[in-house]
């Protein structure tokens, strides 16, 4: 297969394709992942799969692995139709991939993921030499010997590369590989693939739902909406509002472009703060209200594994503080922390000066916290109970008396709350799993705000939503602050902080590293700040 | 008192013998991601079909061959229910504890079981040492398979890709699949190599030790089996030391009227089983167990 790749010239080459995808479709019961899709991909290209979340890129290459099969289509590689019944016969056929979320063992140390997929006696003094000259080869230096689980996440990601050039793959594909990654990471990691894919003439698929990465680091691009292929580009002839407008398939006004679709240029740049949007957005809190939350050097850890160290960090009423940073730098803990469900081994939770137990079932809640958890499948709302019944869950004693639930106080207030947050659902009755991602979320955010919290955690509110559903919940949150409630809005994402937040601070190892005002943003400081440097 | 000590040590042992060749069995399950509750139906089984096999033969080496075959089969049957067709494992080993239990007991009366028991080998002058001699070379044949059953497991688990692909499926078992390694089929042979080991344990119970099969006869060692290994925080090595102080626990109860102290003998019988229940306590927090451990692994989107 090598002496063909390196034969086939790039981009503009009369040679087959690298890989072409035939009308590829996949259901998965009554939905459609994939319809009818045709993708068509150059040796020596880097090749951009740009879509929202749910636009089916994810499936369509799971397609190509062999971890899905697929319903209808044809895969060609070189132009030859092939089959690819499992992982291991795509790793055969030379088809390598960097997964979102790594799939390394963590507790196994880097030469035995590098060499897991191997057959024969493990070699660990030949693995780790590999290790090392595949590392120098692409400058991703990484220790053969160290344990997965004490590597940072950067390092991981190089592991998880090196795992796959190592197999020689003609076709390398990377699924949103900058989604755990700062930003200077992320410069490394496209400075890589340019290497491999122009020195090298290997053919590298980009999956993301950010425009600037796919502006930056693609040849061209191919564009999915709800499945289907909308358009394909060469990436120098078009610019981000094309490319938003295909993906999203509306005109959207640019600063809303730029905060859902992920332009951080555009979002710091100083034009924008004369948009009126942007204005009342990022605008700074007048005159220093009242602190409504207050966290005090909280240290707390889980199974001997530290989560919080000294985090100190205070709230004011009406503001949106971003808290920024990388993932696994200790979000999760304080989104257990302020639902009751992480206790302090030293330090204080006040709300508005009186102190909160921590880890006492309940009693955050009952302070006036109110939190949008990140994850809402599995601890935002009850999947296989009604709206109306989601709707009331923290509310209970509202809607009953003597401990028997009034059914018909609990619609009513369903339907309030269904009308006030414009919830698109059949009826209260209908389950919840037949929502809308974006509907879901609403229940989930009618739901806290109904309880009149003062303080509400937002962990990743707009995660997985389309984009008219991240603009209702930019709306949502801001209405909040305006109204006086302090909001805590934890997420890795960058885009999503500096679109909501008043005061952005970032997190790095458990505590807070340093904070800035939204107005005067720098963003080469708060990506030091992410990467853990003093800055 | 060195009579005493070298009497409790060597009955700590003989005791400890049959917990340590499951516990080699429940290792290697576990450290793939199951948790193996049905070890109870395998040493249960493994112990009856020893003594059946030795009746009908007249050798207990044969009865010690026919244990294995029944611990085998119970981890054959353990582990396609729950690694091929994905039924509960949790389910899947207590119906296979209650049935063994159940079918041990009913045959029981239907055949003549006599006894029989394997032969003592005696190291020559190793034997003879003084406290640790008869504890350690002066016990049944089978016994002396331990010794190069420990170093062969932990060689397999630590120096063959078998064992890298083993205890990396115990670990992140998607991520292994997505090397192209087949998860379930690992899981499937450590619960093969369970019963194997396991119905070793039981059979050397009982023609090694009692030469004999009563009914019930393992009451609950399976489950000192289990706690043993998280006693030992998954190493071979931990669990061992785990099987020797659960050995010595029941050594003491039997020793302890012997030698003249008055305790509430309820409080003996139990005393190995409490022990097991607080070492579980102790120490299911504080080590850390495989992450995949009694997570079934289906293929397909996260």
């Amino acid at each position: 297969m090598r002496p063909e790749l390196l034969g086939a010239s790039p981009v503009h080459g009369e040679a087959a394709p690298a890989v072409e995808l035939q009308g590829i479709t996949k259901r998965y019961g009554t939905t459609i992942a994939c319809d009818d899709v045709h993708l068509s991909v150059a040796s020596g290209e880097i090749h951009g799969l740009l879509g929202q979340n749910g636009a089916g890129k994810s499936t369509l290459v799971k397609i190509l692995l062999g971890l899905v099969s697929r319903d209808a289509g044809q895969i060609l590689l070189h132009g030859r139709p092939t089959e690819i019944p499992d992982p291991f016969a795509a790793a055969e056929l030379g088809l390598a991939m960097v997964h979102q979320h790594f799939s390394l063992v963590n507790e196994l140390t880097v030469w035995e993921n590098v060499t897991l997929g191997d057959t024969g006696r493990p070699d660990a003094d030949a693995t780790c030499e590999l290790v090392r000259s595949i590392g120098e080869r692409y400058g991703l230096v990484v220790d053969p010997l160290a344990r997965v689980e004490d590597l940072s996440t950067g390092q991981r990601q190089r592991v998880e590369i090196i795992k796959c050039l190592r197999r020689d793959p003609g076709i390398l594909i990377l699924d949103e590989p900058t989604s755990v990654l700062t930003l200077s990471d992320s410069r490394e990691l496209f400075s890589v693939l340019r290497r491999v894919a122009q020195d090298e003439q290997r053919t590298v698929i980009l999956i993301s739902h950010k425009l600037d990465e796919i502006l930056n680091a693609t040849d061209r691009v191919t564009i999915m909406r709800s499945g289907r292929v909308v358009a394909q580009r060469r990436t120098s002839e078009v610019d981000e509002r094309e490319l938003a407008r295909e993906m999203v398939g509306r005109e959207l006004s640019k600063w809303v472009a730029a905060s859902a679709l992920g332009n951080l240029d555009a979002l710091v740049d100083p034009a924008l703060s004369k948009d009126p949007a942007m204005f009342t957005a990022v605008r700074p809190v007048e005159d220093r209200p009242a602190v409504r939350m207050r966290i005090d050097s909280a240290v707390a850890s889980r199974d001997g594994r530290p989560l919080l160290q000294g985090l100190t960090l205070e709230l004011r009423a009406g503001e949106i503080l971003g808290l920024a940073g990388i993932e696994g730098n200790g979000q999760h803990a304080i989104g257990d922390l302020l639902s009751s469900l992480l206790p302090l081994d030293s330090g204080e939770v006040r709300v508005d000066g009186v102190p909160v137990p921590a880890g006492r079932p309940g009693a955050m809640h009952h302070a006036g916290i109110g939190v949008i958890p990140e994850d809402r499948h599995q601890s935002g709302c009850v999947l296989d109970m009604s709206v109306a019944e989601n709707l009331v869950l923290s509310a209970v004693p509202s809607v009953s008396r003597r401990g028997f639930v009034s059914r018909r106080r609990m619609r009513e207030r369903a339907e309030e709350l269904i009308e006030r947050f414009e919830i698109a659902t059949p009826s209260p009755d209908t389950p919840m799993r037949d929502l809308s991602g974006g509907n879901q979320q609403k229940v989930v955010l009618a739901r806290e705000l109904s309880q009149q919290p003062k303080i509400l955690v937002a962990a990743y509110p707009t995660r997985g939503l389309d984009v008219g559903a991240i603009e209702y919940m930019t709306e949502q949150l801001h209405e909040a602050s305006r109204a006086g409630i302090g909001v805590l809005l934890i997420s890795t994402e960058l885009e999503e902080i500096l679109t909501l937040s008043h005061r952005i601070a970032v997190i790095h190892r458990g505590a807070v590293v340093g904070e800035m005002p939204r107005m005067d943003v720098d963003i080469e400081r708060l990506g030091m700040l992410m990467g853990g440097q003093q800055a | 008192m060195i009579e005493a000590l070298t009497l409790v040590l060597a009955s700590s042992v003989r005791l400890a013998l049959p917990l340590a060749f499951a516990a080699c069995g429940e290792y290697i399950a576990e450290r793939s991601g199951t948790i193996n509750i049905s070890i109870e139906a395998m040493m249960l089984g493994g112990a009856f079909s020893a003594v059946f096999g030795a009746s009908i033969t007249g050798s207990a080496a044969t009865g010690l061959i026919c244990g294995v075959l029944a611990g085998l089969l119970v981890g054959f049957v353990h582990a396609n229910f729950s690694h091929r067709l994905t039924v509960n494992t949790y389910v899947v080993g207590l119906t296979l504890n209650l049935l063994v239990l159940g079918l041990t007991s009913f045959l029981l009366d239907l055949v003549v079981l006599r006894p029989s028991q394997v032969a003592v080998f005696a190291v020559p002058l190793l034997s003879d040492l003084p406290v640790i001699g008869p504890a350690l070379f002066a016990q049944r044949w089978p016994a002396y398979l331990l010794w190069p059953l420990l170093p062969a497991i932990w060689y397999a688990m630590y120096r063959t890709r078998w064992g890298l692909q083993m205890r990396a499926s115990g670990e992140n078992p998607s991520a292994v699949d997505a090397s192209g390694i087949d998860v379930n089929r690992r899981r499937r042979e450590g619960l093969l190599l369970c019963g194997l080991l396991s119905g070793l344990g039981g059979a050397y119970l009982a023609v090694g030790e009692v030469g004999m099969f009563n009914q019930n006869m393992t009451s609950g060692r399976g489950y000192v089996v289990i706690a043993a290994v998280i006693f030992g925080a998954w190493t071979l090595r931990g669990a061992m030391a785990g099987c020797l102080v659960f050995g010595a626990a029941d050594a003491m109860r039997l020793a302890l009227p012997a030698l003249g102290v008055q305790l509430n003998p309820q409080l003996l019988v139990a005393s190995p089983y409490i022990l097991a229940l607080l070492a579980m306590v102790l120490f299911a927090r504080s080590n850390r167990s495989p992450s995949a451990l009694g997570k079934p692994f289906a293929r397909g989107l996260p």
